[in-house]
């Protein structure tokens, strides 16, 4: 490791900039972790000080090297039940508005966006057959789309580590996986064929018109690492695929506050999503 | 003096919050920042409404005014807000007072006129 | 009941209004419908067309729907060129506070198309529209920004102008912005906030 120096000064200078950009701040106690990450993108960058490359990084044309930080600053994994608060949010609240305001129609539609190799959907999936009770009498419709089609081949074969599947309840591993001979999990077929999988690039328009009328979006850890335009383009998207009163759901690290105001902001007991308004502006 | 009263300070600029709030912190104000109207109300959703509102007009993804009108006309808030602004208009206090604010201040601040003015608008808040 | 899957390619994705006149004349028309959602989707889908700043700009200047509104904003902001930035300049005169924000978020994506006409925008006579510009300056990704926030310093005289310009500085500036920063002391040595906020920058320099 080289002998970079990130002085306390440098440190508040990043961590403003870094909150203003994401909504993400980062107290007095990581600052090793952070010290640690700049240095290492500060090298690899071939810079020799933080100023060199806090200057690079904030008026790069491309904003790659920003989202290259972005990147090792947030710790992006995926394994079922991540985040299960919101999957909570999801039985407890959302569902329970949706299904008071559909009278008539009983399908609701929910998109996962991304869908990497599948945890966060059959999360859903899971979640849905195992703790929602409403599934009785709804049928529910589960997207899943993904930019890169090698998760979608992923995604569709259905087989994970034991680390991916760790935080699953034990009667659901059992009820739902079946262990490979190599030691990793397969899903069963049932859960695969629930799903609906897709290509969609949120920043080309014809790949994204076709989506509508939906109720849920799941898009967690996802436009924190878009540039500010692509951030508004996708919020814009996600606005015309759902129907009015639909939620969005974002990682825990990320906030609309930062993308759009196209939203209200809504605070459940377990989470704050995001809603498009029921109504809209008349004109 | 010490006391117990929440205040959240609304502006994009980084400087200016750290102004303010080594201002109100000094008079023992508990304070709380955001870098714009959303923020600010993602803040008073998840945690509870502040008792005063320090609210600049110009930032991004939602200004000053659309800000309060929000929280006034949704009724999230009725604690008192003071606008500040960087242009000392007729036209923009007007706005400021439609859109809910309850005190208008030109920056650059001086200390000494912001935490009366903070003071007086608490008082006048515990007294209704 | 149940999960059910409806499989993408069939009609009811495939199959509907949205499909209808993507072409850019249809698209120019349809910015036009009296539905703002009809609107929102032409102006999301001209950001496609690089000769769509004309008939955004001109749909922007009576566009009251914030909706339509945003996505009008983005569409200019992908777009790009003199006319956009043009439109979006006259934007930074309105008395409507959130579309003056919104011009400003648009403009910091434009580099290329907003450089040119930055000397101009920070010597406007309207110093509103000096401070929108150093807003600007905040997220535009070019390499003369330092030089523009020294040059405000050196000849502006507005107070709040030279704050912009002092807060952006103290996270973006070098050794070469030091000595404009201690005489901009001078030029307000009766504000409190200015000798504040170039302490700070002044330390943020330094990083001492």
């Amino acid at each position: 490791m080289s002998d970079i120096v990130i002085t306390g000064e440098d440190f508040l200078k990043f961590r403003e900039f870094f909150y203003r950009k994401t909504g993400i701040l980062f107290s007095e106690s990581k600052r090793y972790f952070v010290d640690k990450r700049l240095s290492e993108r500060i090298t690899a960058s071939g810079h020799t000080d933080f100023r060199g490359y806090f200057n690079f990084m904030r008026f790069q044309a491309s904003g790659e090297e920003l989202q290259r930080l972005t990147n090792i600053m947030t710790v992006n994994e995926t394994y079922f039940f991540r985040e299960e608060y919101q999957f909570q949010s999801l039985v407890e609240s959302m569902l329970p508005e949706i299904t008071a305001r559909k009278k008539e129609k009983k399908t609701i539609k929910i998109w996962s966006i991304p869908s990497s190799s599948g945890e966060e959907p059959y999360s859903i999936a899971l979640y849905l057959l195992e703790y929602w009770k409403g599934i009785e009498q709804w049928d529910v419709e589960l997207y899943a789309s993904d930019i890169d089609t090698e998760m979608i081949r992923k995604a569709k074969k259905g087989v994970y580590s034991k680390r991916s599947v760790q935080h699953l309840p034990k009667n659901i591993l059992h009820k739902y996986f079946s262990k490979l001979s190599d030691g990793t999990f397969g899903i069963s077929e049932e859960i695969i064929r629930s799903v609906e999988f897709t290509r969609v690039n949120l920043n080309d328009p014809a790949s994204t018109r076709p989506y509508r009328n939906f109720d849920i979006i799941f898009c967690r850890n996802l436009l924190i690492y878009f540039d500010d335009i692509s951030r508004r383009r996708s919020a814009e998207v996600f606005y015309g695929a759902l129907n009015p009163g639909g939620y969005i759901c974002l990682g825990h690290s990320e906030s609309m506050s930062r993308i759009s105001s196209l939203f209200k902001i809504r605070k459940f007991p377990k989470s704050i999503v995001y809603q498009k308004p029921e109504v809209g502006y008349a004109k | 003096m010490p006391n117990n009263k929440r205040i959240l300070i609304i502006d994009d600029a980084a400087t200016v919050r750290m102004y303010h709030r080594s201002i109100l912190e000094t008079s023992g104000y508990q304070v709380d920042e955001a870098v714009n109207g959303l923020e600010a109300m993602e803040k008073i959703l998840g945690n509870r409404p502040y008792d005063l509102y320090l609210v600049d007009i110009n930032m991004p993804k939602l200004d000053g005014y659309g800000f309060l009108k929000e929280l006034r006309t949704q009724n999230i808030s009725q604690a008192p807000a003071i606008m500040i602004s960087t242009e000392a208009q007729e036209k923009d206090r007007i706005s400021a007072f439609e859109s809910g604010a309850n005190f208008y201040m030109v920056k650059p601040i001086d200390p000494d006129i912001l935490t009366a003015y903070c003071s007086i608008l608490l008082d006048y808040g515990d007294e209704k | 009941m149940g999960l059910v899957r409806k499989r993408s390619d069939s009609e009811e994705i495939h199959n509907h209004e949205r499909n209808q006149d993507r072409d850019f004349d249809g698209l120019v028309h349809q910015l036009a419908s009296s539905d703002p959602e009809i609107r929102t989707w032409a102006a999301r889908d001209l950001a496609e067309f690089k000769d769509s700043a004309k008939p955004l700009s001109r749909q922007l200047e009576n566009e009251t729907n914030p909706n339509v509104r945003e996505a009008i904003l983005t569409s200019l902001a992908v777009v790009g060129g003199d006319e956009a930035v043009q439109a979006l300049i006259r934007c930074l005169r309105s008395d409507d506070a959130a579309l003056r924000n919104g011009a400003i978020e648009a403009m910091e994506n434009l580099p290329d198309s907003v450089a040119p006409v930055m000397s101009k925008l920070l010597t406007d006579p309207d110093s509103d529209v000096r401070i929108f510009a150093i807003d600007i300056l905040e997220s535009l990704r070019h390499p003369d920004v330092e030089k523009w926030l020294i040059n405000v310093l050196e000849t502006e005289n507005h107070v709040n102008v030279c704050a912009g310009a002092i807060n952006l500085l103290g996270e973006i500036g070098s050794d070469r912005a030091l000595d404009a920063l201690e005489k901009v002391k001078d030029k307000f040595s009766n504000v409190n906030y200015i000798e504040f906020a170039v302490d700070v920058a002044v330390k943020r320099i330094k990083g001492t």
